[in-house]
């Protein structure tokens, strides 16, 4: 194993919008576009409740009107259906040069769901993986929720990790459009844990799998309104 | 001048095709060094293709929603305005709609615009996957194609290309070459052949009445499994066809099914297994006529596959193997199996493309009779109809009540003559009539 990557972390505390957390992902892919050998950044938060469409998804999954949706809907530049966050559940957007890692987006799939595979293993949980539904399984149940979208090989978007948030949201959206396999959270197999005591192993975890020396930014380095 | 191409680009090693699910270029438009022109998906990721060169687009050769192999050529961009037009009518996609830039414009008003880029709602041209021959006499293949076909000395000019306006395809060379094509090879009736699977074989399919793939006003292209499907029942055409029915009585294959039942055994299994042990002795009924018409093909297992409709439109014949020799509980949990994997698009090619004779079930639907279109590269498929109380006459005048069903045989005449399809059938018959306790032993 070579020399650890240079990325950058940007945590938010607060539950964020969805949109000023697209921003600021765009902005980190612009850096990176403009200087593919810059540092490489993630971004760990938890977002206000709200649904997502990937760009070829079906809105045939949603079970409501989507010019009246109960909580805000953004169709965004990634692959997959729809999917919903809300607090509780741990987001990570990386954004990578992905010409570091392999330059293989199936590839970066599986390694997105090996970094919860591993965290699970950390809670003494076996996660699974289904051949051909990406995404991360416990015992049938669908935890981790998986979508990337990448231009010159800088990803964005990432995966969602539900923890101890509620899933009703979900009961509005066929997830990933997959009407026979249910939402699940890790609560309700370690009734004790939090999002907040699992951001560490997540981050953990993900600079391990990705070879990433994790910092927070330099005053230059900010991103606006973060 | 100079023509640039756009590929489908390899976003993974393990990745065979790409889906377009947007271009943000029109035909004529514009386009920077460095721009993102299209969009492809494949799996759960997203990946914005750029022109390398700065120009315009000229020619879009797969539309939004289409699917095209890595390295297919699926646009054109030229360095100049004035070199679109020339660039247009030479690409083999020129005449089609495909690559007018008007129907983008003529859709339906925009839905309120949210702040992200809006639900995108344009009907896209349908993929073209009919063989149009190319008027021009110049040949247009694939990388991939032109690869093959140089390695394998094939004449690119003599064969007929598949793809979009006449493109030759790496598919149509493997063809040539006599390659097997990893292409579901189904065929159906005018409806959807939905099997029911579960394992208590009641329970049907939860489709809501009257499914549609797409609103009242829509159209919707056909997605790639259906796209397949499409190409096998047009290829279906070309072979000469005749269909001869029988009815057969059920009283005790249901009295066996009733008492199989609670060991998981599903009528499918049940059909399969009877339709294997008869196919064991009518080699002729199994066989299929080869690829090129010469020769009469004797498979050297008997592998009955099932038609299953996909929920998403489709459908796909999972196999089951050795159905002369495999007992039907195996047969019923590799059959549930199947079809489970087959709803979430995991089989494996061999697994849906291996059958030698297939089997088409509707019963489940009350349907009385029916008759199925014959997948290429078998010699017969069987549809069978609902099994009901009937009035029946004896020989000696008598009259009682069975349970009876009507099965359709569709053959290719090449290779299986009326004698041969109507030999089969009465053993079948004969075997589910009389004898359908050996199936469970």
């Amino acid at each position: 194993m070579g020399p650890k990557l240079d990325a950058i972390l940007f945590e938010a505390a607060q539950p964020v919008p969805f949109l000023q957390a697209w921003a600021a992902q765009r902005s980190l892919q612009q850096r990176l576009l403009a200087q593919p050998d810059g540092p490489e950044a993630v971004l760990l938060l938890e977002h206000e409740p709200c649904y997502t469409l990937g760009r070829g998804a079906s809105e045939s999954f949603l079970r409501f009107d989507p010019r009246r949706p109960p909580l805000p809907l953004h169709r965004i530049d990634r692959g997959g259906e729809v999917t919903h966050h809300a607090p509780g559940q741990l987001v990570l957007y990386p954004v990578l040069n992905l010409q570091r890692h392999g330059a293989d987006l199936h590839h970066y799939l599986r390694q997105l769901e090996q970094v919860v595979i591993d965290v699970l293993a950390g809670l003494d949980l076996e996660g699974e993986r289904i051949a051909g539904l990406t995404g991360v399984w416990l015992e049938g149940r669908k935890v981790a929720a998986i979508g990337v979208g990448a231009r010159r090989w800088i990803s964005q978007h990432g995966l969602a990790l539900n923890v101890d948030g509620d899933l009703a949201g979900f009961a509005a959206v066929v997830p990933c459009g997959l009407s026979d396999r249910p939402v699940g959270r890790l609560v309700d197999w370690r009734p004790e844990l939090t999002g907040q005591q699992l951001r560490g192993p997540l981050l953990g975890a993900f600079a391990q799998r990705f070879g990433l020396d994790l910092r927070p930014p330099n005053p230059q380095e900010g991103l606006q309104g973060w | 001048m100079a023509t640039h191409e756009i590929f489908m680009p390899a976003l993974s090693s393990t990745m065979t095709e790409g889906k377009i699910v947007e271009w943000l270029k029109k035909p004529g438009d514009k386009v920077e060094r460095g721009e993102s022109v299209l969009v492809v998906e494949s799996d759960k990721a997203d990946m914005d293709v750029e022109s390398f060169n700065e120009g315009f687009l000229a020619a879009v050769l797969m539309p939004a929603g289409g699917t095209a192999p890595v390295g297919e050529t699926i646009g054109l961009i030229v360095e100049t305005e004035a070199e679109i037009a020339e660039a247009a009518a030479k690409a083999p996609a020129a005449p089609a709609a495909a690559a007018a830039p008007a129907p983008v414009a003529a859709t339906p008003p925009p839905v309120s615009a949210p702040p992200t880029p809006a639900p995108v709602a344009v009907p896209a041209p349908a993929p073209v996957a009919a063989p149009a021959p190319v008027a021009s006499g110049r040949v247009v293949a694939s990388p991939r194609a032109k690869k093959l076909a140089s390695q394998h000395g094939v004449a690119l000019d003599s064969l007929r290309g598949s793809g979009p306006h006449g493109r030759i395809q790496a598919e149509d060379v493997e063809r040539a070459l006599g390659l097997t094509v990893a292409v579901p090879r189904v065929a159906e009736g005018s409806g959807a052949a939905v099997v029911v699977a579960g394992t208590n074989g009641a329970a049907a399919a939860p489709a809501p009445a009257g499914e549609a793939f797409g609103r009242p006003g829509e159209s919707v292209a056909f997605n790639t499994l259906q796209g397949a499907v499409n190409r096998n029942m047009v290829a279906s055409l070309a072979v000469p066809c005749f269909r001869v029915g029988y009815t057969i009585t059920t009283t005790k294959l249901d009295a066996l099914y009733k008492q199989v039942k609670p060991k998981g055994v599903t009528m499918t299994a049940l059909l399969a297994k009877a339709v294997g042990v008869a196919l064991a002795r009518h080699p002729q009924v199994n066989a299929a006529t080869s690829a090129d018409g010469s020769a009469m093909s004797f498979p050297a297992a008997v592998n009955v596959a099932v038609a299953v409709a996909m929920e998403d439109g489709g459908l796909i014949t999972p196999v089951l193997a050795n159905a002369d020799k495999t007992d039907i509980y195996s047969m019923a949990r590799t059959w549930a199996d199947l079809v489970a994997r087959a709803r979430s698009k995991q089989l494996q090619p061999e697994e849906y493309s291996t059958g030698t004779f297939t089997l088409s079930n509707l019963g489940m639907f009350g349907v009385d009779r029916f008759d199925a279109i014959l997948p290429p590269g078998t010699g017969a498929i069987l549809a069978v109809a609902a099994s009901r109380p009937t009035v029946v006459a004896g020989k000696d005048g008598s009259m009682r009540v069975a349970n009876q069903m009507q099965v359709n045989l569709t053959c290719d005449h090449r290779t299986i003559y009326g004698a041969h399809a109507a030999a089969f059938l009465k053993d079948l018959a004969q075997l589910i009539e009389t004898n359908p306790e050996s199936l469970a032993l």
